[in-house]
């Protein structure tokens, strides 16, 4: 009797503990359960800022790797058409009304030397960092008497031409930083009418690019 | 159960960073699109103020971009009165022209390239559009042909209308730029 009282008298004393601890353990969990979360998302977010800024430095396919072999001579090249034997892909997004030329550039020989002459078509000239990004442009109607000259360089080689400079004599020369060594200079040719597709890509293809020195 | 724990953050952070650093920059990013009516552009794309989800869509693929300076490209995927652009409507695409050296107006796909239609007339420059009396712009976009400025349009489908600025001031105050300046694309009717 007593025993029976006993385990009678047992259960109200030993029945809320496991519903607290089913309550306090679900709780936990819970409260494990969003703390986890809360470090996934995080690092989901360092993930994401991560994986942007890598992409420019880390891709293979921007438009500098896919005509790097392009205008390695002196003169700008026109872009290959579409199933070209080379097997250069096209960019995307252009306009079929504009000739583009290009020459691609590699700083670490030296400063390059960009020569364009103007002709009656509107001309372009933009330089290309590698990874995406424009780090000059500038138009025909920049041009003195005729031709636009500049020199392509990074900030090391600058610092080192204004050094060379003549003491209290302003170079006349335009200076143009590249924070890339490699890049694109892309040529471009608005063509008004079709009839001017040839001039155009005369005008194009006569930008000279070579090393400055 | 620790290293349930850390399995499932790694798995969250990664899928979750990766996914959504891809989502970002499949197409033209949403942060630095500046809206001018029917007319989008992203104008920082061409100077070095490029912001890093800009950058990375250009480095994803071979992509040229315009120069700020050099010239600014506006994209319509909506007539003025916000309805998607559908193949199977006929426009009328008129107003003004921004002050330019020279503009260019096309029809392309979602990603910029030209329809291969059976007549090879995609986009027109500013010496090749006729002109009505009053200097202004008047192009009718549709499938059938039509008298005057006509640009072809696939037969059904949407698609987009690319307005190309050369040597434009407003390409460093995209902005400021008011919807009456730029051309308007208005539907006349649907088939």
């Amino acid at each position: 009797m007593s025993a029976v009282g006993h385990d009678m008298a047992e259960p109200p004393q030993a029945a809320p503990s496991p519903t607290i601890g089913w309550r306090t353990r679900l709780r936990s969990g819970l409260a494990r359960f969003l703390m986890t979360t809360l470090a996934g998302l995080i690092l989901a977010a360092i993930v994401h800022i991560v994986t942007i800024l890598a992409i420019p430095t880390l891709s293979q396919r921007d438009a500098v790797h896919a005509y790097r072999e392009l205008g390695g001579g002196s003169r700008a090249e026109l872009l290959p058409a579409p199933g070209n034997a080379r097997g250069l892909p096209t960019p995307r997004e252009v306009d079929p009304n504009v000739v583009t030329a290009v020459c691609s550039y590699d700083l670490s020989a030296g400063p390059m030397r960009v020569v364009a002459r103007t002709g009656t078509l509107p001309l372009g000239l933009t330089l290309h960092r590698q990874g995406g990004g424009i780090v000059y442009a500038i138009t025909d109607r920049a041009a003195i008497r005729g031709v636009l000259d500049f020199l392509v360089m990074t900030e090391a080689q600058r610092d080192e031409r204004i050094a060379e400079d003549e003491e209290g004599e302003t170079s006349r020369e335009l200076r143009v930083v590249s924070d890339t060594e490699q890049g694109l200079i892309v040529v471009r040719v608005l063509v008004r009418l079709p009839s001017d597709r040839a001039d155009a890509e005369a005008l194009a293809t006569s930008v000279e690019c070579g090393m400055a020195n | 159960m620790r290293i349930f724990d850390l399995a499932y953050i790694l798995a969250l952070g990664a899928g979750l960073g990766l996914g959504s650093a891809h989502w970002a920059v499949a197409g033209r990013p949403v942060i630095g699109k500046v809206e001018v009516g029917a007319w989008t552009a992203w104008p920082a794309s061409g100077s070095r103020a490029i912001d890093p989800y800009m950058r990375a869509y250009l480095a994803r693929g071979v992509h040229l971009p315009l120069g700020s300076g050099e010239g600014l490209e506006l994209i319509a995927e909506r007539d003025d009165n916000g309805r998607a652009l559908d193949g199977r409507c006929r426009y009328h695409l008129g107003g003004a022209t921004p002050t330019t050296r020279g503009w260019t107006i096309g029809i392309t796909d979602g990603d910029g390239l030209p329809f291969r239609l059976q007549l090879e007339r995609s986009t027109f420059t500013d010496s090749e559009v006729v002109r009505p009396e009053d200097g202004g712009l008047s192009i009718i976009a549709s499938a059938t042909p039509e008298a005057g400025n006509w640009l072809p349009l696939p037969a059904s489908g949407r698609f987009q209308v690319r307005l190309r600025l050369y040597d434009t001031p407003i390409s460093s105050q995209t902005g400021e730029t008011r919807a009456a300046n730029l051309p308007r694309i208005e539907r006349i009717d649907c088939r």
